[in-house]
């Protein structure tokens, strides 16, 4: 909590609501509905934007079917990370463990002569694993999640150099393991979306349609309160984790199957994307509340955003900006919503 | 009047103040006037607006129409700086620490200080404060962590606070019912004291003893309107009730004819122990009783039912339920073998105040909420039927099923805590402090439901400081002190006097 209020009304105030203090209440509430849909109103206000300056370019059918496709790696990265900060955790393995994962399910279908199927189950299942691994860091030996999440990341990166060397596992892939990624099997629209739209679905009713979900919601909530209510708490943070680490798992995976090569470090990146998703889409229709559907909005949004660059050939830096200033963005917006809903 | 009309103006005026968040009316056209020096009660049931008109006061929310005035002066008052800046204090329902700091930096939180080359003097503050913290009774040091503090101390401090600001009026919502009876007994000194020296006192309570005891003057709001003023001559209980609930009609529970000892036991407690709370205590508990559990905050109550419940591990002594060896190791083991409880801090350890009021009624219902037994998922059908049955049940006052609980008035917040467990209806139902903040009318209407689940079975475990609670409610009462029994009673020889005798330590059987 907060560090300094000895009652609602005294100056030593978290900034945010000393922040409200000075609104009048009309503007308090015309902010909050501002807030809820700043999100959706950047998307649109961006594709528009785009559209009118490159309709050549931007506003095709194939350009947003390939920017659906590119983005839906991280869509899915991102959505299990939403179940981890749901249950008020954060997990910052999830980037190397993709690249770990990339690299584990090429060296088994190349080196190790695995099927595919096979390998991408036991690819799964190490992902599952790694989330346990953090599950029982935290919630058994209390570590924080953000020191065990970082430990537990490095060692995994430690891990995929032993592997492979530090040597990208290129040449011989199967055409069968790139076509995961790259084909078009169920009505001509790329897997990628499919299985991002699969997951993030399977997701969305686990959180916000099933008994577990509300536990889920719960537990992070008010922890002290759904231990008292008869939640396993720590059963419930662990799970987070769990899919969280199985959904990097498929990212690896896929982007693996889309570069044809498991290379190290290849997904790290994505941890960060997944972050300004995941806190982008909790300023999305919640005040500050995280949720799949945002996390989804959250992700588009970056994914517009570096797309609009590229096609006006914006120079590498400014990629990099744009990145950095999205995520402060969102973790901004996502406390000022969640400081509006506590007023 | 006209010709008496009295030169000074009183020193607070509130005049016709609306205030409505979203589509729901917290106030309409409520007035209030206070004048200097006088203790001025504020009274009417949960959701009423007594809050509201607080947080008015204070600053924290903006009046959509009407006025104030300040020694006949209308003013707006913006922040809470203004609200400071007028000569008020306030003490609210819910009540936060700051821990890691002294008693004295706490009384000095907001209070512009004195400062010696740019440092403040803590010193010189220090001798300052002393005679007023001696006065309002913190017996603790000022250079004390507030951590090891007592919810009582912590009201000394904000009142202390209040009077080193040289505050005019002092509001307190709700002080007593997180203090013990003794602990009230001092505030209310306090009070007498505050008002002889020319601080006026706007007090907000559901407990009329309290009110009829202490103010000059009472104003009652219903439904967001001023409905009646009292003056210390025409304040009588009855009347007061009458205004309150706007009829004459006043919950009058008759409690069921009940024979306890014919009932099978369903929890044996033997020598529990955690030291240093708990120290040895036994007792049983049958099916369809209503066990109360009196003596004074920190006697141990709470620390004995979070070892039934399984929320902290005994260091020895055993328990059977339903005939069986029960050690739970967690509460979800409690839960799962049919206990239930409702804490004692409602917004820390009860609700998720954020969320929804149908969320925080469904969470412990959700194997009821679910489509079938092997079909997890949740019919939200079944979810908000259900919050709206409880709704119902306990008059619980909000705008929907899918307002965030946190805005719901701290009593209406107390009776979802409640509601969830009442519809689950487990074996042993375990209440702490289970009416802290509810108005009179809904304390029956719970009372009643709690005795109509136990005489359908349910066994019930209950704690209260409230003095009449437990001779309302219970079958049998146990009195603690220092973390051991120290006398049973039952039936008719339960008395108000006899618990408060009992938990000042008396060993005698
Ligand atoms: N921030 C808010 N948003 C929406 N509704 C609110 C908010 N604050 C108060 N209300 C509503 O205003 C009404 C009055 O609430 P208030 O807290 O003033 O009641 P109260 O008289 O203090 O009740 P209690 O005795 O239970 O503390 C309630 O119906 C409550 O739901
Ligand atoms: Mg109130």
């Amino acid at each position: 909590m907060v560090s300094g209020a000895i009652d609602r009304e005294d100056d030593q105030m978290s900034d945010a609501s000393t922040y409200n203090r000075r609104l009048t209440p009309r503007a308090k509430a015309g902010l909050g509905i501002f807030a809820r849909y700043a999100t959706i109103l950047g998307l649109l206000a961006m594709i528009v934007a785009f559209s009118i300056l490159s309709p050549k370019a931007f506003s095709t059918l194939g350009n947003f079917t390939n920017v659906l496709n590119q983005a839906s790696l991280a869509m899915i990265i991102a959505g299990g990370l939403t179940l981890a900060v749901v249950v008020g955790e954060l997990d910052l393995s999830i980037g190397f463990a993709a690249s770990l994962h990339g690299i584990l399910v090429t060296g088994f279908i190349v080196h190790d002569k695995l099927p595919i199927p096979l390998a991408i189950l036991i690819v799964l299942v190490l992902g599952a694993l790694i989330g346990l691994v953090n599950g029982f860091i935290v919630t058994k030996m209390k570590v924080n999640s953000v020191i065990a999440t970082l430990g537990v990341g490095t060692i995994i990166t430690g891990l995929a150099f032993a592997y492979s060397a530090g040597v990208p596992i290129v040449a011989g892939v199967p055409e069968a393991f790139l076509q995961l990624s790259l084909g078009r099997w169920l009505f001509g629209i790329p897997n990628n979306i499919v299985v991002m739209v699969f997951v993030l679905g399977i997701l969305w009713v686990l959180v916000e349609r099933t008994s577990i979900g509300q536990e889920i919601q719960a537990v992070g909530g008010n922890p002290a309160a759904s231990r008292l209510a008869g939640i396993n708490v720590d059963r419930i943070k662990t799970l987070g984790f769990v899919i969280s680490g199985i959904c990097a798992a498929l990212t690896g995976i896929l982007l693996a199957s889309r570069l044809g090569s498991g290379t190290t470090s290849a997904a790290d990146s994505y941890l960060l994307t997944a972050f300004a998703a995941v806190f982008l889409g909790s300023a999305t229709l919640r005040d500050g509340e995280f949720h799949v559907l945002g996390t989804l909005v959250g992700a588009l949004i970056i994914a517009f955003g570096f797309n609009g660059l590229n096609i006006f050939g914006a120079p590498t830096f400014s990629q990099y900006v744009f990145q950095g200033a999205i995520l402060i963005i969102a973790v901004g917006l996502s406390s000022l919503g969640r400081s509006l809903a506590e007023s | 009047m006209a010709m008496g009309a009295p030169v000074v103006p009183p020193f607070l005026v509130v005049r016709n103040i609306s205030k409505a968040f979203g589509g729901a009316k917290a106030l309409r056209n409520a007035s209030l006037d206070i004048i200097a020096g006088e203790v001025h009660g504020l009274v009417g049931a949960n959701g009423a607006g007594k809050s509201t008109m607080i947080r008015i006061l204070a600053g924290l929310n903006h009046p959509d129409q009407g006025s104030i005035e300040i020694d006949g002066h209308t003013v707006g008052i913006e922040t809470a700086h203004c609200a400071t800046a007028f000569g008020m204090s306030f003490i609210h329902q819910e009540l936060a620490f700051v821990p890691g700091m002294t008693v004295l930096q706490n009384i000095m939180l907001g209070v512009p200080k004195r400062s010696r080359f740019g440092l403040t003097d803590w010193a010189a503050i220090a001798r300052d404060v002393e005679p007023i913290a001696r006065r309002v009774g913190i017996t603790a040091s000022l250079n004390a962590n507030v951590k090891g503090l007592s919810t009582a101390e912590n009201w000394l401090i904000n009142i202390c606070r209040a009077l080193v600001r040289k505050s005019r009026l002092i509001v307190m919502d709700e002080p007593t019912a997180s203090l013990s009876a003794a602990e009230s007994e001092k505030l209310f000194a306090i009070i007498k004291d505050l008002s002889a020296s020319g601080v006026a006192v706007l007090y907000v309570s559901h407990r009329l003893d309290e009110i009829l005891k202490l103010c000059d003057r009472v104003s009652v709001l219903r439904d967001g309107n001023s409905v009646a003023e009292f003056t210390r001559a025409g304040l009588t209980r009855k009347a007061l009730v009458e205004a309150i609930v706007g009829s004459a009609h006043v919950g009058n529970d008759s409690r069921p004819e009940y024979a306890p000892q014919t009932h099978e036991i369903v929890l044996r407690v033997q020598n529990l122990t955690r030291l240093p709370k708990v120290r040895g205590v036994s007792f049983e508990l049958r099916h369809g009783e209503v066990l109360g559990i009196g003596g004074l905050v920190g006697a141990g109550r709470s620390e004995l039912v979070r070892l039934i419940y399984g929320a902290d591990r005994a260091d020895s002594g055993s328990m059977t339920f339903r005939g069986k060896p029960y050690a739970p190791k967690s509460p979800q083991a409690a839960v799962a073998a049919g206990l239930g409880l409702v804490p004692e801090e409602r917004r820390t350890e009860g609700l998720f105040l954020t969320k929804s009021v149908a969320f925080n009624l469904g969470l412990v219902n959700l194997d009821k909420l679910v489509l079938g037994r092997r079909v997890p998922l949740l019919s939200r059908k079944s979810q908000s039927s259900l919050a709206r049955e409880t709704m119902k049940l306990l008059s619980i006052k909000t705008a929907s099923v899918d307002s965030p609980v946190g805005r719901l008035s701290g009593g209406n917040q107390q009776k979802v805590v409640i509601g969830r467990w009442l519809q689950r209806a487990p074996h042993i139902l375990i209440l702490d402090e289970p009416t802290r903040g509810v108005d009179i009318g809904a304390r029956a209407e719970i009372h009643r439901q709690i005795r109509e689940l136990a005489a359908a079975g349910m066994a019930v475990l209950v704690i209260s400081s409230e003095p009449d609670e437990l001779p309302d409610l219970c079958d049998r009462v146990l009195v603690m002190a220092e973390g051991l029994i120290v006398r049973e009673m039952s039936g008719a020889s339960i008395s108000r006097s006899a618990i408060v005798e009992a938990s000042y330590g008396e060993r005698s059987h």
